[in-house]
């Protein structure tokens, strides 16, 4: 009898925080999905009384689209290929040979939110508009300018997966079995921290893919501002670009993830910031 | 000449010195142990052979030549690590083949010696699991095997069994012991435990601070160890503050009852000694006349399995005593008056107060 109420009294709790639980994840769920939904069905009312799909047909037929959207994803990929070129030994470093320097890089990751990016633009433009760095026409530097935006998710993304490992113990391991340091960062470490790459990878295109301020004021043909443009004049058409927009950006990001597959050895690799 | 030689090497960490004056030869194919206590400078030691410290001070030389310059992936030294070390991301025969992978090997070499070392830790079945697909023990197991894979000159192993549970551990040191003898490795062995210590090696390297405390066989630095440090440190022993009364005969004064130490003391007379007795080296109720005799009373008494702890009161001194149980064995009780001998061998001074 006592046994009974003993288990009855520890089940409740539990059941009773399981409920609360699936009510918050419903309620996350909503707050995400309902907008999402509610834009779908908005972009469904393009011709009067029916639902059809003729924004998106518009949308398609506009060669803008795809011209913005294949910019905006090459620049993706350069600003992840450069972002993690340079977050990567940086991570390394102050997990290895320099923790002190932690702080320092803590306040840099704060920049970006601090120093809001039309700032950061108009700083650009007037330190590389003219020789010895006239850069402002040249795509490197929306790309440096997209390097220092992602800065704090690359880096806290790779830190917290270099954490997660031990990573003294396995370049030690790695280095007392011969590797040189490329074999022991590309066969060891990165297939390790996979989890944490693709985070930062995911967050970095998801910033660059929307990013408004940086392409307008150099003047580029990015999705960000073609997407504000259509927004000014059109009703239904931004809609559909925008559940459009949702899923070519998750279509890339599972591309990354299928292709990052070639790049691992199996086995489970150490988590990042998600 | 030994085949790997540290000569005067210091380590000096801010203003902590780690390792001090640290000078050992250790010969070809020899098991040397370093031995200590933490913080007593064993790991730092070892990195600084493995290459991933640097001695502040000093030369080390493996088969004569100075390896301080050469960075750890040069110096053809094979590490086994505490928390095993493995790499998650690949499995047991990935891992066994990676220092080979790194150095360009041909295929079918790596094969070979991936099946080779397989057979030898006995883990042929294993192959193509991951490391989170085994236990501690196999994946040391790996770990050595991946280690001896790339054939190093010398084998070092920080603390390999001590993540293990006890009966994994004892199976596991034999085991590491046979394969080292069957390759021949020159290894050195770091260790907190003094049974893997005394079971293993050819020599043990005692050390405290930072600093050697003694160099020997394991049966010398049980048997003989050279300070109070060492004697204490190494199983257990009881400490007895005596006087000295002829130091040519070793007759000493232990609180009024005079005792006699094989070992010649180089204290003068009335000056005071430590002598060390190790538990099982007394006996209750010994009548051989040439032994040391010491009258006192029973306080204390431990059933332990295989031996019974006994401790007796000699006056100001409480010795313990190990006694091999048997079934005819009387054990004493407590408060009883007991005589308790010991031969003069098993009286050793260690370092004059």
């Amino acid at each position: 009898m006592t046994a009974g109420l003993a288990v009855r009294t520890a089940e409740r709790p539990v059941s009773r925080r399981k409920a609360w639980s699936a009510l918050w994840l419903s309620l996350g769920g909503l707050y995400f999905f309902l907008p999402l939904l509610a834009t779908f069905l908005f972009s469904l009312r393009g011709k009067k009384g029916v639902l059809s799909f003729v924004a998106y047909a518009h949308v398609f037929r506009d060669p803008q689209f795809l011209k913005t959207f294949t910019f905006s994803l090459e620049m993706a990929v350069a600003t992840i290929v450069a972002g993690l070129a340079l977050m990567i030994p940086t991570a390394l470093w102050v997990n290895l040979r320099l923790p002190r320097v932690r702080p320092v890089i803590e306040v840099f990751a704060l920049m970006p939110f601090v120093i809001p990016p039309i700032v950061l633009v108009f700083g650009l433009i007037r330190m590389y508009s003219q020789p010895p760095f006239a850069l402002v026409t040249s795509p490197v530097l929306l790309v440096a300018g997209y390097v220092v935006l992602s800065f704090p998710y690359i880096f806290r993304a790779v830190d917290a997966g270099l954490r997660a490992i031990d990573l003294k113990v396995l370049t030690e391991a790695s280095q007392s079995l011969g590797a040189r340091w490329g074999t022991t960062l590309f066969r060891v470490v990165l297939p390790n921290i996979r989890a944490a790459l693709l985070s930062a990878a995911f967050l970095t295109f998801s910033i660059v893919v929307g990013e408004l301020t940086l392409a307008v004021m150099l003047a580029w043909p990015a999705f960000g501002p073609y997407m504000a443009l259509v927004g000014r004049d059109l009703a239904y058409e931004p809609a559909a670009l925008a559940v459009i927009s949702f899923l070519l950006t998750w279509g890339s990001l599972l591309v990354i993830q299928l292709a990052s597959r070639g790049f691992r050895e199996q086995g489970p690799t150490a988590g990042g910031v998600h | 000449m030994g085949f790997v030689e540290l000569v005067n090497v210091e380590k000096q960490f801010g203003k902590h010195r780690a390792v001090d004056s640290f000078s050992l030869e250790v010969r070809e194919g020899e098991l040397v142990s370093f031995l200590g206590g933490s913080g007593c400078g064993k790991t730092t030691t070892l990195r600084m052979i493995a290459g991933f410290e640097f001695p502040t001070r000093g030369r080390i030389l493996v088969d004569g030549a100075d390896v301080v310059p050469v960075p750890a992936n040069r110096r053809g030294i094979g590490m086994v690590f505490q928390n095993y070390a493995l790499f998650p991301n690949m499995t047991a025969a990935r891992n066994i083949g990676f220092g080979l992978r790194a150095s360009g090997r041909p295929a079918s070499e790596i094969a070979a010696r991936v099946q080779e070392m397989l057979t030898l830790i006995h883990m042929e079945e294993f192959r193509d699991r991951y490391p989170h697909q085994m236990s501690g023990g196999q994946q040391q197991r790996v770990a050595l095997a991946r280690a001896l894979a790339i054939r190093p000159r010398v084998l070092l192993l920080d603390e390999p069994l001590s993540a293990l549970d006890a009966k994994i551990r004892v199976r596991l040191r034999t085991e590491i012991r046979s394969i080292q003898r069957t390759l021949g490795i020159t290894t050195i062995y770091v260790t907190h435990d003094q049974e893997e210590a005394l079971s293993m090696s050819d020599r043990i390297v005692v050390m405290r601070d930072g600093r050697i405390e003694q160099v020997g066989t394991p049966s010398e630095i049980y048997n003989r160890p050279a300070n109070g440090f060492v004697a204490a440190f190494i199983g257990s022993s009881n400490a007895l503050r005596a006087t000295v009364l002829d130091p040519g005969q070793g007759t000493l004064d232990v609180d009024g009852q005079v005792i006699r130490a094989a070992q010649a003391s180089a204290a003068a007379p009335g000056q005071p000694v430590r002598v060390a007795i190790r538990p099982e080296a007394i006996s209750l109720h010994n009548g051989s006349a040439t032994n040391n005799h010491l009258k006192g009373t029973v306080t204390n008494v431990m059933f332990l399995g295989s031996i019974v702890r006994v401790a007796v009161r000699c006056g100001s001194v409480e010795l313990i005593t190990d006694v091999f149980n048997a079934p005819h064995l009387v054990i004493p009780e407590l408060g009883s008056e007991v005589t308790v001998g010991f031969a003069p061998e098993a009286c050793i001074l260690v370092g004059e107060e």
